[in-house]
């Protein structure tokens, strides 16, 4: 086989999935807006500070007024329009560097256990079934008191907590690629470890690691804004939507829009994020 | 006995898993102790002050000798001092752990039996437009944050409608059960989760067993959907789905901590979250502890249970 074969036959694959993701066969209004809201919160989410100008830290007016700015203003007299729109970008990038993190790491230890000795696997398994035990809650609050005020210690518990149901996920998928004869018949030729990893386990487990990212991504987004609600990372006076739902709670009475507008947010960033990872898995599923 | 020793070797796995999630818990909470003697001298505290706090602390010892020490006085029942006001950890968990057991109750009370009606009624027609509608919901409202959920409520129920209070203050003295209204939120925005999840699990128990050839075999005898449900169906499939009170025991205890904090309920869940805050290292990791244990301790419950009603492994 030619390199330019190769080349074809990889375009033709990306075709293929493009068109399974594209192609509907549900009802398809709720998802095309249900993408275009995560889209556009990400992109809201991302692209804020550079949308406003105005500092998010500086008071502008009395305390939870709703007549200064678009949204009015918080507890200490800020501008909730511009809290808005600097509060999402760590959110965002928290749960995408977890979710890479988790992803990467997930792939490489689960395709270890599915490869490793019955018993090897069973004691990482065990392990990991040790930490999904554990609300992944109370993790994300112990492993953020470890390191009061930093956003790489969300980043790294996020991780740790969603990365044990990758390593089963991944662990699970590659025992049945294993257990389906051309592994066998891959090493019995003589390929080493890495050969049979790169050209027999990796393509075969790739769509299933792709849907579990979509999850992962899901509990992501959800332990980065609750970790901004319980205080965690980069504290005050930074926004994060998070927390703005914490701080404006007092005032929801009298400002309301400047509760229910980091609320909202987060609402439609997790929910979007959540159907289309299911789309997502049920389409890797049917193939 | 085959159940005994079942039970047994369960308990001795959640023992070694306990342990092992003890190791967890300290190891995350120990890895920076400057900021634990911060948390007692105060910020201001001369380099003395420090060493001086930092030797009465044990913190100059070895960490696996602290850590013996502590995991062996746990043991016997005793979690430390808190640093905080300087109460028995015991003490505190003992005052605080009621309110949250009461709380986590009444939302298992509400949640499981929603969550059976919703899955039930979901999975009886799959593919129906009801089904296609509860799970979507379900599917929806298990992507919502608990502290989002609890936001709603509380915007509508508090602030809009004015029904309950927003804030749940527990009349000085008295218990939670001296002012029901200020559970009324919290148990709500604990519950929806959980009710979720086991919706989404009995729903998927109930449609397979739907599509298996016994009930297949009912219905081409004429037997009416009803009577098809009650008879054939769910005792088959909600068996199985007993996991689902360990699962929402699990979604509960970390949802008890966010809710909580939100509302200001005096429970364990908002007292771990200020003392997360105030760095008091030994109430943390007392109270993860506990958490652990009472997270194991459902599991291993829901396995057990889960065992007794599958007529297949009973002997």
């Amino acid at each position: 086989m030619t390199a330019a074969d190769t080349t074809s036959t990889r375009e033709a694959k990306v075709d293929d999935l493009l068109l399974t993701v594209v192609s509907r066969h549900r009802a398809p209004v709720l998802l095309v807006i249900t993408a275009l809201v995560g889209v556009v919160v990400v992109v809201v989410a991302l692209a804020g500070p550079f949308i406003t100008l105005a500092d998010p830290t500086r008071t502008v007016g009395k305390p939870f007024s709703s007549e200064i700015g678009w949204l009015g203003t918080d507890g200490i007299g800020r501008d909730v329009w511009s809290r808005v729109l600097h509060g999402g970008r760590s959110i965002v990038l928290v749960a995408m560097t977890a979710t890479l993190a988790a992803t990467t790491l997930g792939t490489l230890l689960g395709v270890g256990v599915g490869l490793a000795r019955r018993r090897v696997a069973a004691v990482v398994t065990w392990c990991t079934d040790l930490l999904v035990v554990f609300p992944a809650v109370l993790l994300l609050l112990l492993l953020a008191a470890g390191f009061p005020g930093s956003d790489l210690a969300v980043v790294l518990a996020v991780t740790l907590t969603t990365l044990p149901y990758s390593v089963r996920v991944v662990g699970s998928v590659t025992r049945q690629v294993a257990s389906n004869g051309y592994v066998e018949v891959a090493r019995a030729r003589g390929d080493g470890l890495g050969r049979v990893i790169r050209f027999d386990v990796l393509p075969n487990v790739a769509g299933p690691v792709l849907a579990d990212a979509g999850i992962r991504f899901v509990a992501a987004i959800y332990l980065a804004a609750l970790a901004g609600f319980l205080g965690l990372g980069t504290g005050a006076p930074a926004a994060n939507w998070g927390r703005m739902i914490a701080e404006n709670v007092p005032g929801a009475s009298t400002n309301a829009a400047a509760f229910v507008a980091p609320l909202v947010l987060v609402l439609a960033l997790s929910t979007s994020v959540n159907l289309l990872a299911d789309e997502l898995s049920a389409r890797v599923a049917d193939r | 006995m085959r159940l005994w020793r079942l039970v047994v070797r369960r308990l001795a796995l959640s023992l070694v898993a306990l342990a092992g999630l003890s190791v967890v818990i300290f190891a995350a909470t120990e890895v920076l102790p400057g900021d634990a003697v911060t948390a007692v001298v105060g910020p201001d505290a001369t380099v003395e002050q420090r060493d001086r706090a930092r030797l009465e602390l044990g913190l100059d010892r070895p960490v696996l000798d602290r850590y013996f020490d502590w995991a062996g006085a746990a043991v016997l029942g005793d979690l430390g001092t808190a640093y905080v006001g300087g109460r028995p950890v015991g003490d505190v968990i003992a005052d605080r752990l009621p309110n949250s057991v009461l709380l986590g109750a009444l939302a298992l009370a509400l949640a499981i039996p929603a969550g059976v009606v919703v899955g039930v009624l979901a999975g009886a027609r799959p593919g129906k437009r009801l089904d296609r509608f509860l799970s979507t919901g379900s599917l929806l409202a298990i992507g919502i944050p608990e502290f989002v959920t609890a936001g709603l409520l509380l915007a509508i129920l508090a602030i809009g409608l004015d029904l309950v209070p927003p804030v749940s203050l527990v009349p000085l003295g008295g218990g939670p059960l001296d002012a029901p209204t200020i559970v009324v939120l919290p148990v709500l925005s604990l519950a929806i989760l959980p009710a979720a999840a086991a919706a989404r699990l009995i729903r998927a128990s109930v449609a397979d067993t739907m599509s298996s050839p016994y009930v297949e075999t009912a219905r081409l005898n004429g037997i009416r959907h009803s009577q098809l449900l009650r008879r054939h169906v769910l005792p088959n499939s909600l068996g199985p789905a007993i996991q689902v009170l360990g699962l929402a025991v699990g979604a509960i205890i970390g949802g008890a901590i966010v809710v909580e904090a939100l509302f200001s309920y005096p429970g364990i869940g908002a007292e771990l979250s200020s003392a997360v805050g105030t760095r008091d290292l030994p109430l943390v990791q007392g109270i993860a502890l506990v958490l652990a244990a009472i997270t194991l301790l459902s599991l291993l419950l829901t396995d057990i249970a889960g065992r007794l009603l599958d007529p297949r492994l009973r002997t």
